[in-house]
């Protein structure tokens, strides 16, 4: 249905951040806070707004923009995971160095990104979509300028970013000229059509794959992705982990989606993103075992992740996909939360030996970062056991079972470094003084409703799963 | 095929031109040929050093604003088709750039002193 | 007239020496400067392939590509002007604070 309905949460976000950019410049430096309550008011306004088109199908540019229930979950989403890090960077934006409204600002541009990205089904809009999300994310990740780190990061995201992106456009080059359409449909009928021009159509193609394998931190393609996580402020080191991620799954399992049926296991493509699965999350996890530096394990992590996400394309199940994004969201925020509720005034602690004792210093913190690392490592009863579950098994059904192999064996390198990190806690004494500023109420909050939404998941994952199938419905 | 052509002639003549400086010309050199080439008089400093970058970022908008431009071409050829929609899309484009521009504005960046 | 196909060729052409200027140099302006190359590149390709099938989509995605690049020219040379503000330098070796 055309609707000028399907532009509107979109606009809210966008018109948010242009008021807070405006605002920012005009507001005084201590008034800078309700910059926050403005974002998480706009993302309250726009989660409304996707609600009430939910099963609508509303399109508009002539279907460029499609907001489908898969578009809409996924829109969700990001919408609580930008909330989250709006939450947890509140005060610590203003610990680490001067209160950046800037923070708030970027983060909507971003998160428009990322709603472009996942509601359309033409080529050039997700391009777009995926540059908004980009140019907003190089400067987050600079955002702390007199921090060397950062500013590190911030540039090196740039050049892998830009870099990818312009394999990208010449990938969409050649798609366009060989197949003379770039929506996902007319993609899809000219590669199931087989014409002369295939060989082209497939170099193409594989150059936009290396364009989102960059941009969802697939190994070889990953390189960048453990720099720009450390580097980063940490509530932004949490966003990268998830929205990229999400938004560049969605791209692909809108454009392997129609394959699904239809010989997907036996094409030459399966058998390169197969060992591309393998490869990211043996090195993933393999490289994170040695690392000191939290920070940097998770980003190996991180990748780890991506390739067990990466078998549920593989494997053609939209729906524990689905599940296991919503889950890594709640998990991995909830984590890096973890790391924030460490940091102080000009200083964040996150090395392996800053963690000695803080178990029983502060019991609660302990526990709740304990419950994540154990959620992130897949022990049951945690939502992250249920969400390698239901891809391992969906995986084994359709005859994968030596990648589920390599998967398991994976995990079970991963609960070695989880682990190592509550041992540290809990087994070691103090090595330094690590003080813990217990007056931020909203990155409590946050870590309340993460942990909630872990146990949840993983005990009574019934409501989700009911809104991941409708969604899901909508790709096939 | 009278490309390929032009394309052989030019550059062989290219690097028969070039190779023959090396290969004829006299090799002899001294101090003064060494120098910098500077209308005749001595030169006044030894290198290039690094000048201010105040205006960088008056570049950087300057950049974003030219580029903004190049939008206008094509509203303005289907102008006449659309009208009034097309007013209202350039009127909040135009909203968009405005706004970028009193940020830019409040935070400084035409300040160069 | 000139075919697109050479166009088309000499795109390519172009975008393969953007990557291997990207890998080979060793600063950050001249690597910026190679995906330029790699952007436009893909411009001209979106152009010639344009030609070749009468399709005049492709002009209006090359002005989006034209916007998007200058977007990242200017967030770009600004994170780079910043790391020469702090070092110096813009040399890529400088950039090691980070390891493992």
């Amino acid at each position: 249905m055309n609707s000028f309905g399907a532009v509107v949460p979109l606009l809210v976000v966008v018109g948010a951040a242009l008021i807070v950019f405006l605002l920012e410049a005009f507001l005084k430096k201590e008034n800078k806070n309700y910059l926050a309550y403005l974002s998480l008011l706009a993302l309250i306004g726009c989660g409304i707004l996707s609600a009430n088109a939910w099963n609508g199908g509303l399109t508009y540019f002539d279907g460029m923009l499609r907001l489908d229930n898969a578009a809409l979950f996924l829109t969700f989403l990001f919408l609580i995971a930008v909330a989250f890090v709006i939450l947890i960077g509140m005060k610590y934006i203003s610990l680490q160095d001067a209160n950046h409204g800037e923070f708030y600002g970027l983060l909507l541009l971003a998160l428009s990104g990322l709603m472009i990205m996942v509601s359309s089904t033409h080529f050039i809009v997700i391009f777009l979509g995926l540059e908004v999300l980009s140019v907003s994310s190089y400067s987050l990740a600079g955002l702390k300028r007199k921090d060397d780190k950062s500013s590190e990061s911030a540039v090196k995201y740039f050049l892998m970013g830009s870099f990818a992106s312009a394999f990208l456009v010449f990938g969409l080059a050649i798609l366009f000229g060989t197949a003379q359409a770039l929506d996902i449909p007319g993609l899809v009928d000219f590669f199931k059509a087989g014409p002369d021009n295939q060989v082209l159509g497939v170099v193409g193609l594989g150059l936009v794959l290396v364009g989102f394998a960059f941009k969802i931190a697939i190994v070889p393609f990953h390189m960048w992705a453990p720099d720009v996580y450390e580097g980063a402020p940490t509530p932004v080191t949490a966003f990268f982990s998830i929205g990229p991620k999400a938004a560049g799954f969605a791209v692909l399992i809108r454009l392997l989606a129609p394959y699904w049926n239809a010989g997907f296991r036996s094409g030459k493509l399966f058998g390169f993103l197969w060992a591309l699965a393998a490869l990211t999350m043996l090195a993933g996890n393999l490289i994170a075992l040695r690392q000191n530096n939290i920070k940097r394990m998770f980003a190996y992590s991180s990748i780890a992740y991506a390739g067990y996400m990466l078998i549920a394309v593989l494997a053609g199940d939209g729906a524990g996909l689905l599940f296991f994004l919503t889950i890594y969201m709640f998990m991995s925020i909830g984590a890096f939360g973890s790391l924030i509720a460490l940091s102080r005034k000009g200083r964040e602690y996150n090395e392996l030996g800053d963690f000695a004792g803080v178990g029983f210093k502060y019991p609660w913190i302990g526990a709740i970062f304990a419950v994540f690392l154990l959620s992130l490592a897949g022990f049951p009863p945690t939502a992250g056991f249920l969400a390698k579950f239901y891809v391992f098994v969906a995986a084994v059904n359709q005859g994968l079972t030596p990648l589920v192999l390599i998967a398991v064996l994976a995990s079970l390198i991963s609960v070695y470094y989880y682990l190592r990190i509550i041992v540290y806690m809990y087994m070691r004494e103090p090595e330094r003084e690590v003080s813990i500023e217990m007056e931020n109420p909203a990155l409590y909050l946050v870590l309340f409703l993460c942990l909630y939404g872990v146990l949840q998941l993983g005990l009574f994952p019934g409501n989700v799963l009911y809104l991941i199938k409708q969604a899901v419905a909508a790709l096939l | 095929m009278e490309l390929v052509f032009v394309f052989l002639i030019f550059g062989l003549l290219g690097v028969v031109l070039l190779s023959m400086n090396a290969l004829l010309g006299p090799k002899k050199t001294n101090p003064d040929k060494e120098k910098p080439f500077e209308c005749g008089s001595p030169y006044l400093q030894n290198e290039i050093k690094p000048f201010p970058i105040k205006f960088s970022l008056v570049a950087f908008v300057f950049l974003l604003f030219d580029i903004e431009v190049v939008f206008f071409f094509p509203w303005a050829l289907i102008f006449k088709e659309m009208r009034g929609p097309a007013l209202v899309i350039m009127l909040a484009y135009g909203a968009v750039l405005a706004a970028g521009f009193i940020y830019a504005w409040k935070k400084g960046a035409f300040e160069w002193d | 007239m000139i075919p697109p196909g050479y166009f088309f060729i000499l795109s390519v052409v172009l975008f393969v020496l953007g990557i291997i200027a990207f890998f080979f140099k060793r600063d950050l302006i001249t690597q910026f400067m190679a995906i330029e190359i790699m952007l436009n590149a893909a411009n001209l390709a979106f152009l010639a392939l344009a030609r070749s099938s009468n399709f005049v989509d492709a002009q209006v995605i090359v002005f989006f590509i034209i916007t998007v690049a200058a977007a990242e020219a200017a967030i770009g040379l600004a994170i780079v002007l910043l790391i020469f503000r702090k070092k110096k330098t813009i040399k890529t070796e400088t950039l090691n604070s980070m390891k493992g």
